[in-house]
């Protein structure tokens, strides 16, 4: 570029900052946890970038916050420290107890500006998705990705162990029969992750197979722990390990279970439908999924994270705000970060468009993560969600480790959640005149 | 016969040596090698520690392609020489004042000092994002630097230091008519420089490695340090682990620090060992 060139283009870049309307521009800050790789970030950052130059009235700033604890952390601390970012993805879960304290803001007068209700602006979502979106009967939270757990499995251990690849099993009594005929040396029939978070969502999933419902949808103080439906669902676990000798004794990570389901280690797994484009990429042998098999029913619950708007923002920031949101789930935006990252899209119109059918018609596996759906349950949510799900989970995980029987666990995972719950409930339910 | 009983007794003791070497050792050799070993995460052999046949640079490219490293470290070095070149001076004076003047309080002043040693450091996430915020450095360097520039720990560190020097030379220098700031300058910190390369080591390594406090100050991607940079390839919950990945993700954040105390490894025992404090 010779001088000449470069004082023009100098000139002309100062002229072009000089005729935007700067006056007119909202900046914003939106927070968004790292849910899969370094790669998903990178997909973000490029997407709010594609945001802020696609118009000029609102300048949103992403930053990526750690995992979806650590976001929640930030998030309320900057709220309480009078910084309250405008946007948030929160874990999809976090919505009643973020609500009851008054964290975040609710979504139904800004539907009400748009000239919508919430019933109009839910009927593009999923139906299993409604009951996490909303509290006490009010949008909260606008999904972006959701999942559900799946059953992985490896065809070429099928096709040895004289199991059909194309029969993978659909109730309690053919997961055991097939783990025991896939167990063999080193490598175990069965595996899960039993890590914090994972385990609480894949008992879940246990207990609604069996008929039960964890915790009561409709109010943030009540869990079922204590009940036929999640015993059966702690027994099933703990016989796979001890009685049938199916599964590692002990507690395994999400990315142990990976890791062990590529190097051949595990022949069945259960993850989350938000890991099928990594196991895509990275398996090596042939493989398939599955539903969750049941016992009494099918039914899964819900996993993923949803937008959700902070209190303390100014009215300009709000508008802002929710200008974002709307800008970030169109059926087109949804459908594209559904393909790179394996989750599903919450909009059902997405799968209405061309580049998705082409890709479920490529990707089979997908397909079957998509058609699980109409099992799907709310994920559960209570009054100080965090610790009433380690109630459990420490429980489930003594019991993993042999030093608990599964009646034990149950017994006290309920009294534990019971006292966590107490100053809600005698605020709540137990104050009657 | 005794000789060799004696040569016996030395190669046991070696080879117990070069085993808890190695058990100590072994982490780091499996990040190292790990993150040369192609496609990591799908290989059946991801746990073993032998270096794989064709090495490959690929982990640290997709590691290096998925954050700007180069802004991570330029932060992440001004955070932690910041944050020490301040500490230098509050430390030193603080525990000079501690050590050697005499005032009513002094010591219950020193032990109410020290009780903040005894805090966890979350539960001040709020209060400090709440001064920052007011102090107008939120989402700034200066922000994450700012709670850490006095340090109860280098505070102590220093005020046993200087007890621990004789007062001759203070005289000395007194009575040739030194202020006490030249006392401390010319005469003090020369003789406690041992104290202070300790107390380096512990801010350095400290603020380099840490995560929560700058999570939580900083969210514009130009102001992030390494440390959040790495967030992004271990916090991957519903996904599997790139072992690959994040051992080169691991390796490029610890390597200028390790790279650091090798090269100086020689210098820092030297002046523990050498210095002049013999009091």
């Amino acid at each position: 570029m010779t001088i000449v060139a470069r004082v023009g283009a100098t000139a002309l870049a100062l002229s072009l900052v000089g005729a935007a309307p700067v006056w007119a521009q909202t900046k914003i800050e939106f927070f968004f946890p790292v849910p899969v790789e370094g790669k998903l970030a990178r997909e973000m950052t490029r997407l709010v970038k594609l945001h802020n130059d696609s118009q000029k009235e609102v300048e949103v700033t992403a930053a990526y916050t750690g995992g979806y604890d650590d976001t929640k952390l930030k998030a309320q601390a900057a709220a309480k420290a009078g910084k309250p970012p405008s946007v948030v993805l929160m874990s999809a879960n976090f919505n009643v107890d973020l609500k009851l304290s008054g964290d975040i803001l609710s979504l139904e007068p800004m539907l009400k500006a748009d000239g919508t209700t919430r019933e109009e602006f839910l009927k593009d979502f999923w139906p299993a998705l409604h009951a996490n979106a909303t509290v006490d009967g009010e949008l909260y939270g606008v999904p972006f990705h959701n999942s559900t757990p799946l059953l992985y499995y490896n065809v070429d251990h099928f096709k040895e162990a004289g199991l059909d690849p194309a029969k993978p099993p659909r109730t309690w009594a053919e997961l055991v029969d097939a783990a025991k005929k896939l167990t063999k040396g080193d490598r175990y029939g069965f595996l899960m992750p039993a890590g914090y978070d994972y385990l609480g969502w894949l008992m879940e999933a246990f207990t609604l197979s069996n008929g039960g419902r964890y915790f009561n949808e409709d109010y943030g103080g009540e869990v079922y722990y204590d009940e036929p439906s999640m015993l059966g669902a702690a027994r099933f676990v703990e016989d796979l390990i001890f009685k049938h000798k199916v599964m590692q004794q002990g507690v395994t990570e999400a990315g142990g279970v990976s890791t062990a389901f590529f190097a051949g280690k595990a022949s069945m797994v259960l993850l989350s439908t938000g890991s099928l484009s990594f196991i895509r990429e990275n398996m090596k042998q042939a493989y398939d999924v599955a539903f969750v098999p049941k016992n009494v029913r099918n039914a899964v619950p819900i996993g993923g994270a949803s937008l959700v708007m902070f209190a303390g923002q100014n009215d300009e920031s709000r508008k802002a705000g929710w200008k974002f949101i709307k800008w970030l789930t169109t059926p087109q935006t949804l459908g594209g970060w559904s393909r790179f990252t394996g989750y599903f899209s919450p909009r059902k119109s997405a799968y209405d468009m061309p580049e998705m059918k082409e890709f479920l018609a490529k990707n089979p596996d997908a397909k079957v993560a998509l058609d699980q759906l109409p099992y799907a349950k709310p994920w559960f949510a209570t009054y100080q969600t965090v610790a009433v799900r380690k109630a459990l989970e420490d429980e489930i995980q003594a019991m993993m480790n042999g030093k608990k029987k599964a009646e034990q666990a149950v017994k006290d995972a309920q009294k534990k959640a019971d006292e966590l719950m107490r100053p809600y409930v005698e605020q709540t339910s137990l104050k009657v005149p | 016969m005794r000789k060799l009983d004696k040569h016996l007794w030395w190669a046991l003791a070696a080879a117990l040596l070069s085993a808890v070497a190695f058990l100590w050792a072994s982490p780091f050799l499996w990040t190292l090698v790990a993150s040369f070993r192609p496609e990591g995460a799908g290989s059946a052999d991801m746990a073993s520690l032998l270096p794989d046949l064709h090495p490959t640079l690929e982990n640290f490219r997709t590691a290096l392609e998925s954050g700007s490293f180069g802004i991570y470290y330029v932060n992440t070095l001004i955070v932690v020489t910041g944050v020490l070149a301040v500490q230098c001076v509050t430390v030193s004076l603080a525990g000079y004042a501690f050590a050697r003047l005499r005032f009513p309080g002094r010591d219950f002043l020193f032990y109410a000092f020290l009780l903040q040693l005894m805090l966890v450091p979350p539960a001040l996430i709020v209060p400090n994002l709440r001064t920052v915020v007011d102090l107008g450095l939120y989402d700034s360097l200066p922000g994450v630097m700012a709670p850490y520039f006095a340090s109860a720990f280098g505070t102590f560190l220093m005020r046993q230091t200087f007890l621990a020097l004789p007062r001759d030379f203070e005289e000395a220098a007194a009575i040739d008519g030194a202020p006490w700031w030249a006392i401390i300058w010319y005469v003090l910190l020369p003789m406690a420089k041992p104290g202070l390369i300790a107390f380096a080591i512990v801010s350095v390594t400290a603020h380099w490695n840490e995560f929560l406090w700058p999570l939580m100050v900083i969210s514009s991607p130009a102001n992030q340090t390494l440390t959040i940079g790495l967030a992004a390839f271990t916090m991957g919950a519903e996904s599997g682990k790139e072992w690959g990945v994040l051992a080169a993700g691991t390796l490029l954040v610890m390597a200028p620090l390790a790279v650091a105390f090798i090269a100086f490894q020689r210098r820092f025992v030297d002046s523990f060992v050498f210095s002049g404090v013999k009091g």
